[in-house]
């Protein structure tokens, strides 16, 4: 305890860290750079048949095609407000429900059940349900991407505001805070970084779950041109479309990432 | 004003099925301005004392008087300073020595303007927009003394404050809370289980017995102030804490033992 606590910490780092800390970006990019070389050697050669595995200028124009017929782009923002549809709502959501259920243990009791088929069952098996519930269209996609994300975020924020440290209540109540006072003042802000954590393990999941609704049955959106593109075996295609939702996950991902560093700079210290 | 009395004061709980007595009718009155200490062994209920002045336990039986008005409830009017510090770690300084203002419902120009008058008088003005994680333990206290004071309370009840500290620390730290109680003389009520600190910073000290805990000394410090650091090679100072260990010794023995109730679990 007397360790940690005189240690002015943020500034130890072990010099082993920092060669590699350095250098690591670049050893990801050489990998990639390999990696794009020997596909474009082996596919634009036809050492294995290109129409199966393409290559990448073959991909790097494909996309380029896609994007200015419209194709990409219009389909992309169908995905997109059918993510938003549902992860925002899966956020307000999750955070509401896991802080209920973290203050009222009962409240927990009854739900646990069905928190825990919706954690362990595959995501996928709701498709076919939510889709005779809720019709092809926007709607049962937003549903999907709801279901896959708001139990990540409900689960984080329910042990969150369970791990909140004793110590920063005790404070609060010392100098006479109300229990609404403490809420605000020493346990919701104390849980906002596994929060945080859970709505970056949703995006995953509600990708998932989005592009598998798309592709089960749907008029447009990314997941619909992947089932489109497969059943007429365009590899190329489907390359550009996966990189595209790859990179979507990616991009949301690392500005949750800046934002809690934002937020909550102190959660990412050691 | 800030005089405080403990009228048989015990508190007993229930600890595996039996009643536990952790504090055995603590009779204790402490003028307004003094600085009073508190020794014992560890588990003897020391904490407990102040979870009891601060409202945050409620007694089995007696009363805490402040200036004579009976204690029921946490307020502003006693401020806790920690063992563990207890800052928040969202908060940077200047808002976590704010917390108890806003508590307080103080508006947000006043308390900023306060706050920063307390920052200063730990010496931490140049840390103001640094969180916690940022600054060494001794700091860190530092603000959490800082927002102790803050309240403006009439009582500073100082809860092993030092305890997680490394020995220079320690010292230096006694040495610079007896600077700022010499400029407001506040009444505090510190406990701790090291002697030497016991003695250095009182004006009284109060020896505590193994659980259940009962007063078993009360003892005047005249030693003239300001106190130097070496103080503590003082023969004056040295007899104290003969005296004091003398009492202690076998309190700490008994609470050692596995014999007793204390030592088995505290």
């Amino acid at each position: 305890m007397s360790a940690e606590a005189e240690a002015p910490s943020g500034d130890i780092a072990l010099p082993f860290v920092m060669r590699f800390g350095a250098a690591r970006p670049m050893i990801g990019a050489a990998a990639v750079t390999l990696f794009l070389l020997v596909w474009q050697i082996v596919g634009a050669n036809e050492i294995i048949r290109s129409d199966l595995i393409s290559y990448p200028s073959e991909v790097a124009r494909t996309l380029i095609a896609m994007s200015a017929s419209g194709e990409l782009g219009s389909n992309l923002w169908v995905s997109l407000q059918e993510f938003l549809q549902g992860f925002l709502p899966a956020i307000a959501f999750g955070i509401a429900a896991g802080t209920a259920f973290a203050l009222v243990p009962r409240l927990h009791y009854l739900c646990e059940p069905l928190i825990v088929v919706l954690n362990t069952a595959p995501i996928i098996a709701f498709v076919p349900i939510v889709v005779v519930w809720f019709g092809v269209g926007t709607q049962s996609k937003a549903i999907m991407v709801f279901l896959a994300a708001v139990i990540p975020i409900l689960i984080n924020t329910m042990t969150g505001i369970r791990q909140v440290h004793e110590s920063w209540v005790r404070a609060c109540r010392a100098f006479g805070a109300s229990r609404a006072q403490v809420i605000a003042k020493a346990i919701l802000p104390g849980a906002l970084p596994p929060v945080m954590v859970g709505v970056r393990l949703a995006v995953g999941r509600a990708i998932v779950g989005l592009i598998a609704a798309e592709m089960y049955v749907s008029v447009r959106g990314i997941g619909r041109l992947i089932q489109v593109y497969s059943s007429s075996e365009r590899a190329a295609e489907i390359f550009v479309l996966v990189a595209v939702v790859a990179t979507f996950g990616f991009a949301l991902v690392t500005l949750l990432r800046r934002l809690e560093g934002l937020i909550a700079p102190w959660s990412l210290e050691p | 004003m800030g005089a405080l009395s403990l009228e048989h004061l015990s508190l007993s709980y229930a600890r595996r099925g039996d009643a536990f007595l952790a504090l055995a009718d603590v009779n204790l009155s402490i003028a307004d301005g003094e600085l009073v200490t508190i020794v014992g062994p560890s588990g003897c209920g020391k904490s407990t004392l102040l979870m009891l002045i601060a409202a945050l336990l409620k007694p089995t039986s007696g009363a805490v008087r402040l200036d004579g008005r009976l204690v029921t409830a946490p307020g502003s009017d006693r401020a806790l300073v920690f063992q563990d510090f207890a800052l928040l770690p969202w908060r940077t300084v200047l808002a976590n020595v704010a917390l108890g203002l806003e508590l307080k419902g103080v508006p947000a120009n006043a308390r900023v303007e306060i706050a920063r008058r307390h920052i200063a008088m730990v010496g931490l003005s140049a840390f103001e927009r640094a969180y916690p994680h940022q600054l060494s333990g001794g700091m860190r206290q530092r603000v959490g003394i800082a927002r102790a004071l803050a309240v403006e309370p009439q009582v500073l009840l100082m809860d092993e404050p030092f305890g997680a500290l490394d020995a220079q620390i320690r010292q230096v730290m006694g040495a610079e809370l007896l600077r700022i109680w010499e400029r407001g003389r506040k009444t505090i009520l510190f406990v701790t289980h090291d002697i030497d600190e016991a003695i250095y910073l009182a004006d009284r000290t109060i020896v505590m017995s193994a659980s259940p805990g009962r007063v078993i000394a009360d003892i005047k410090v005249p030693l003239k102030r300001p106190r130097p650091l070496d103080i503590r090679n003082d023969p004056a100072f040295t007899a104290y804490r003969q005296r004091i260990w003398d009492l202690l010794e076998r309190e700490v023995l008994a609470s050692n033992s596995w014999g007793t109730a204390a030592g088995a679990v505290a």
